[in-house]
């Protein structure tokens, strides 16, 4: 489903990843893990189309995407939730899911997704008139998934979802994840906790200073040496 | 005794903490009301309907720049010029359609044609509003974002000097105005005579401004609209087309400003520079409310109107500038993002 070819990406002058190559097959839950600066999000903001690469391709259900703007990959089925969340933080959690669905033209089938993600996600549904600033940072994490959700996508990027949080509610996060994952969605997921990321996922991808050092079933990489070593602490 | 002592000080926080809480909304809410108070006294109800009318003028002005502002965060200085185009637009469709139905006009039509200049005004300020959005600030905002703010206010100042001068040069400097829109008497309410053109052009403004409010909040599009001025990274995730949004909200802004100076022809009349003081206004009461806040504006519009109008009672013609600018100063001291806090949440470089 999506593929990257050798992707070199960065910001003006600083190359930030040297030549990266993934992929990830429809249904599959793939991790991309690895420290503080590798290229994590840098790699999601280039398949979202927020970044432009400089150089190799993303291909998307075999389309070339690289040169895409990011409005047309999210209506393509791509969903982005950014590490920065990017809600609208003056709005209801109800106008932040509905605009979610903002490319969806059936009125009712908005309404019919909304009234699922409420369902997957009762503290939503608990507080649909809040404004999204007010919220916790933990509630504001599971409103950009939702959020996510709402289009239906075929594929969805996280990005440090359990980021900052505290312990139960990166429980919460996760186990939303993989109820995604029952749905059917794809996820490509980056996390820096990796003992969970690994647990949960099929497979994955350890990318370090902008390149793809390993990769592999997500039980085989978690007995790795290098990554016990380095990300588990033992 | 010990329950009494508890009792009291556990309501009195409850209110002092949400005054405290609001306190911008309140202080303003209580001097606008102390103005309304001391205007109504000295001027009697004319002068307060008189400045409901102006409010709504102004309100309808420094929408447009708000939204510009909140969506675009455009510093714009052309705003004046739309209100220009409006003006004459509206003089060139009204008089010759005034003069051709002759001495004794059907009385129903003779009262529709006003409405017609100003809606062709709003129709060619939104064509105009595309079309400098699409040569002017679309490439700019492909080509870069750095020094976003200062490039975009040169620019608009650049189409300010080429238009005031481009409508001298065409259509000549004199002023083009009109007596009356409606040849009618004035009419009484509350114990003021109203002249029909200016509950003509509140008419006009406050559909406007409800047209544009119901847009903004109850559909798919103008939720997009405040997406993008909120959050521009999250409009994109979600499928919004900046560009279109971009290009839409500049043609709001110019449609809304031109419909303005249609409405206000028999008032300002149509000249090239005629655009000079609402541009000032519609900045001042931007100001006061905090930059890029839309529902602001609208409120900041008949605040700033009843200013002008108490300003105009009790101190001479001389004062009307200097007042007003010394509370503006006075407020911005004291809260910098505005009255009611600015939503510009500034863009993203890329």
């Amino acid at each position: 489903m999506l593929e990257l070819k050798n992707l070199d990406a960065g910001y003006d002058f600083l190359q930030v990843l040297w030549g990266i190559s993934l992929q990830v097959e429809k249904g599959e839950f793939v991790a991309l893990v690895g420290p503080n600066g590798a290229g994590k999000s840098t790699t999601l903001r280039s398949i979202s189309g927020l970044l432009k690469p400089k150089g190799g391709k993303i291909l998307f259900n075999g389309k070339d995407i690289s040169t895409l703007p990011a409005h047309t990959i999210s209506r393509m089925g791509i969903s982005y939730v950014s590490e920065d969340l990017n809600l609208f933080t003056d709005m209801s959690v109800r106008e932040n899911l509905i605009l979610g669905a903002y490319a969806v033209k059936d009125k009712e089938l908005q309404l019919e997704t909304l009234a699922y993600i409420f369902e997957l996600f009762p503290r939503l549904a608990e507080r649909h008139n809040q404004l999204a600033g007010t919220m916790s940072g933990g509630e504001r994490k599971m409103l950009a998934i939702a959020r996510g959700m709402m289009s239906k996508p075929q594929l969805m990027l996280v990005d440090e979802p359990s980021l900052g949080l505290q312990p139960n509610l990166v429980h919460d996060v996760f186990t939303a994840l993989l109820k995604l994952r029952q749905q059917g969605v794809t996820i490509l997921l980056v996390e820096q906790n990796v003992n969970t990321t690994l647990e949960i996922t099929d497979r994955a991808y350890i990318l370090e200073q902008g390149r793809i050092v390993m990769e592999g079933p997500s039980r085989e990489v978690k007995e790795n040496d290098h990554v016990r070593n380095a990300y588990l602490g033992i | 005794m010990a329950k009494e002592t508890l009792a009291a000080p556990a309501m009195e926080t409850s209110l002092m903490t949400r005054i405290k809480d609001n306190l911008p909304v309140v202080l303003v809410s209580v001097f606008s009301l102390f103005l309304v108070v001391i205007v109504g006294i000295k001027g009697g109800p004319a002068q307060i309907l008189n400045t409901i009318i102006a409010g709504g003028m102004w309100a309808l002005l420094a929408v447009g720049l708000a939204l510009v502002f909140g969506v675009m965060n455009i510093p714009h200085f052309a705003h004046g010029e739309s209100f220009m185009v409006g003006a004459y637009v509206a003089y060139f469709v009204f008089t010759p359609l005034v003069e051709s139905m002759g001495e004794t006009p059907n009385a129903m039509l003779r009262a529709l044609v006003p409405f017609v200049g100003i809606l062709a005004a709003g129709l060619v300020g939104a064509i105009l509003g595309i079309i400098i959005e699409r040569l002017i600030f679309a490439p700019l905002r492909k080509r870069t974002r750095s020094g976003w703010v200062m490039n975009a206010f040169l620019l608009t100042v650049g189409i300010s000097f080429v238009m005031t001068n481009g409508a001298t040069l065409t259509i000549g400097p004199n002023f083009r105005g009109i007596p009356k829109y409606w040849d009618i008497e004035p009419i009484e309410f509350l114990g003021a005579r109203l002249s029909a053109d200016r509950l003509g052009a509140f008419f006009v403004a406050m559909v406007t401004i409800g047209v544009l409010w119901f847009f903004l909040r109850r559909t798919r599009t103008g939720r997009a609209v405040r997406a993008v001025s909120q959050d521009e990274t999250g409009a994109q995730l979600v499928g919004i087309n900046l560009n279109f949004i971009q290009t839409l909200t500049f043609s709001l802004s110019t449609a809304t400003a031109a419909i303005a100076g249609a409405a206000l022809l028999f008032m300002f009349q149509a000249y090239p520079t005629v655009g000079l003081k609402p541009l000032y206004f519609a900045w001042y009461v931007v100001m006061l409310v905090g930059l890029g806040n839309i529902a602001g504006a609208i409120v900041g519009g008949f605040i700033v109107a009843l200013l002008q109008t108490a300003t105009q009672l009790f101190f001479t013609i001389t004062w009307e500038t200097v007042i007003p600018t010394v509370v503006m100063i006075i407020v911005l001291l004291l809260a910098p993002s505005g009255l009611f806090g600015s939503e510009v949440k500034g863009i993203q470089e890329q």
